[in-house]
């Protein structure tokens, strides 16, 4: 499961972009024509229409799904307890709550696994490799209920101990991915790069970084938006989100209340994943 | 003439190696020419020239660089002063051409201007218009391009010496004899002192002021100007070395009329057993071959066949690999391989009888291609360091 979800990342806009070596993305944003030489960096060529059209769409049809939900919630025959699980101000405040599981789950995986990942890739300690990616694999397949109850028991039950368990849980993702994209360089890049003296920092800085950067944010692309999903088993031990939307749903056994609480949070994971995606193609540099 | 560079009993043991992959090298590169390091598959070459610039570090031994012991200097400004090309170029993809080359000279702390102004004569340099090609990626540019571009980077901060591992191995054969060209011209400009890797005993003899010959562990067989090694090779193995370029595409462009055909005995069907012993018997050969009334081949024969009387229509063997005049050398190797007495009879349009083609006369005829070949080469050479061909410019960007 895990390869499919680290490597063969699917983009927002349904084309089959493998986020190696293909070419296909920077065609679309760049453009291809060989005329071109003194053009600005960043200046890219295609239309503000197209580029709405491609950004804007997919969110378009995810605020539609919303209003639909919204509108059903308002119109629908809600009983008493259906109207209490379902107030506006619970619904946005579940959200933000589960935002926030995310984000700070998320950056602070990235802050911990992409320097570990560079520690590990440098030559001197390529036998930690595998030692690493074992461990990292290990939060992984413990089943992600039982990291975050384990955590919530280990520190404390609540926000806090979810955030914990999400960071193992979404460590894996991000350092296997820096691992790979520092690997998969070709290495006379790196060997011309100091045959013309550039020290062992300039050649990370200029050459290994930027060349990972698409495949380390594939990484996090797939990172953040599995949390979206976990995320949501935090409501067993109270972290809030929009779990405790669905949790309510399900001990008070409101049908409605459950399906709304899973669409808002499959509504979110996919918008997540798009806004991810743009960010994967504003930021992978050009030339790739 | 100084020497540019000095290896002094370089050696580099691989770890788990049992041999070591340069053995005790001890070689000089005066200041101003190219030398070529050649030599076959696994001989130590890469190892020597990545050894210079001390991308491997070698295990003993002293590298000079204008006089200067530089085998335990820093090896990072050590490289800003040797430009280094590579056969895979390895140009830096996220970059624009403008950015790969100016690599060096940013490392070195050039000011914009400088910069800018090195690019745009770098670009003229090596035939590439500068307000076209600045701005690109290098996966927009052909690999004749790319490789150009890689000689510029690496000339970028005008260092005194360049290495160049098989610069260009991996182009076409077009490309890679402009390019040849274009870079003899380049350093008729420029005179670095320039060490190059091939295994092509060809481009050696075209690109080298000198050329060192190199067997196993890096030892030179022979270090001489391309003229004298062709001339007098030191040894068997560099006899055979310089002899191993192109041959089998030779044979396939020469002709069978154009060897001079080895005699075979022969001996008419209708003369009887006695003619045909008396034949084989005068000669040093095994066989003798049976002609019919039109001298047209028909049969071979060994001695043991030709004992007892009777007709001669069945014994030996049917000729089978028979050729004409104009089938090619290699036409004519194929035909030998399949026949069982391993040479081919030529016979001309009516069939008839005009001599044989055996191993010697194939490798006389490599011999004789080689020697051409070799000649061609250094005419070429001898050409295009005249400058008697047209300017860089005109034919570099296509
Ligand atoms: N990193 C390495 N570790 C161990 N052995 C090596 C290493 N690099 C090269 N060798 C060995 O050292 C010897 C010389 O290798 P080198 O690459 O210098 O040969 P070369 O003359 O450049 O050959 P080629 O024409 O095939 O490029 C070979 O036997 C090779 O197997
Ligand atoms: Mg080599």
């Amino acid at each position: 499961m895990s390869d499919r979800t680290l490597v063969g990342d699917v983009p927002p806009h349904g084309e089959d972009e493998a986020f190696l070596g293909n070419d296909d993305a920077l065609a679309l944003v760049g453009g291809t024509d060989p005329t071109r030489g003194t053009r600005q960096p960043g200046s890219r060529s295609m239309s503000v229409a197209v580029k709405a059209r491609r950004y804007l769409g997919f969110p378009a049809v995810l605020a539609l799904v919303c209003v639909a939900v919204g509108t059903y919630v308002a119109r629908a025959d809600l009983d008493d307890v259906e109207r209490r699980l379902l107030t506006f101000d619970r619904i946005i405040d579940a959200t933000l709550v589960h935002l926030q599981l995310v984000g700070i789950s998320t950056l602070a995986v990235i802050v911990l696994a992409v320097p570990l990942g560079i520690l590990v890739t440098r030559p001197a300690a390529t036998r930690l490799t595998p030692v690493v990616v074992a461990l990292g694999n290990l939060g992984q397949t413990v089943p992600s209920l039982g990291v975050i109850v384990l955590f919530a028991i280990l520190f404390a039950p609540g926000f806090k101990g979810a955030v914990f368990a999400l960071v193992v849980y979404a460590f894996l993702p991000i350092l296997r991915n820096t691992i790979v994209g520092l690997q998969q360089i070709d290495p006379f890049l790196i060997e011309s790069a100091r045959g013309m003296g550039m020290s062992n920092g300039t050649v990370l800085r200029s050459i290994e970084l930027p060349l990972a950067v698409p495949v380390i944010l594939a990484g996090v692309r797939t990172a953040a938006v599995i949390n979206v999903g976990t995320a949501t088993i935090g409501a067993f031990t109270n972290a809030g989100g929009l779990g405790g939307i669905i949790f309510g749903g399900i001990v008070q056994s409101r049908t409605p209340v459950i399906v709304v609480g899973s669409i808002l949070t499959a509504v979110l994971a996919l918008l997540l994943d798009h806004v991810l995606g743009v960010v994967e193609e504003v930021l992978r540099p050009r030339g790739l | 003439m100084t020497d540019m560079i000095a290896l002094e009993q370089l050696t580099k043991n691989y770890p788990g190696q049992a041999r070591p992959a340069v053995d005790k090298l001890d070689l000089t590169i005066p200041e101003g020419e190219i030398v070529i390091l050649v030599g076959p598959s696994g001989c130590g070459k890469t190892t020597t020239l990545k050894m210079i610039n001390r991308i491997i570090e070698p295990s003993s031994g002293i590298i000079r660089l204008q006089g200067e012991d530089v085998t335990r200097a820093d090896p990072d400004e050590l490289r800003r002063r040797i430009g280094y090309v590579i056969q895979q170029v390895g140009l830096f993809p996220h970059q624009t051409i403008g950015r790969n080359i100016a690599a060096v000279p940013r490392l070195l702390g050039w000011s914009r201007q400088r910069i800018a102004d090195r690019l745009d004569e770098l670009l003229h340099l090596v035939g590439m218009d500068p307000a076209t090609y600045l701005g690109r990626y290098p996966k927009e540019l052909s690999g004749g391009q790319r490789q150009r571009i890689g000689v510029a980077r690496a000339l970028a901060a005008d260092p005194p010496v360049m290495l160049m591992d098989e610069p260009f191995g991996a182009l076409d054969p077009i490309s890679r004899e402009r390019l040849q060209n274009e870079f003899l011209r380049l350093q008729g400009q420029i005179g670095k002192t320039i060490v190059f890797v091939t295994h092509d005993i060809d481009e050696a003899i075209k690109m080298g002021d000198r050329i060192a010959i190199l067997r196993e562990g890096s030892t030179v067989a022979q270090y001489d100007t391309p003229e004298t090694v062709l001339a007098a090779p030191a040894d068997d193995f560099v006899k055979e070395f310089i002899g191993s370029g192109a041959s089998l595409k030779g044979l396939g462009l020469a002709r069978v009329r154009e060897v001079s055909l080895a005699d075979w005995p022969t001996s008419q069907i209708s003369a009887g057993r006695e003619a045909a012993r008396r034949a084989l018997d005068s000669s040093d050969h095994g066989w003798v071959l049976l002609l019919d009334e039109q001298r047209r081949p028909v049969r071979w024969v060994e001695a043991r066949a030709l004992q007892g009387e009777g007709s001669l229509d069945r014994v030996g063997l049917e000729v089978r690999a028979i050729v004409e005049p104009t089938a090619t050398l290699v036409g004519a190797l194929e035909s030998m391989l399949g026949s069982r007495v391993g040479v081919v009879v030529v016979v001309d349009g009516s069939g008839a009888f005009l001599g044989t083609i055996d191993m010697r006369v194939i490798m006389s005829a490599v011999e004789v291609m080689r020697a051409a070949a070799h000649k061609r080469v250094l005419d070429d050479r001898r050409r295009v360091r005249a400058g008697q061909e047209p300017p860089a410019n005109a034919i570099a960007a296509q």
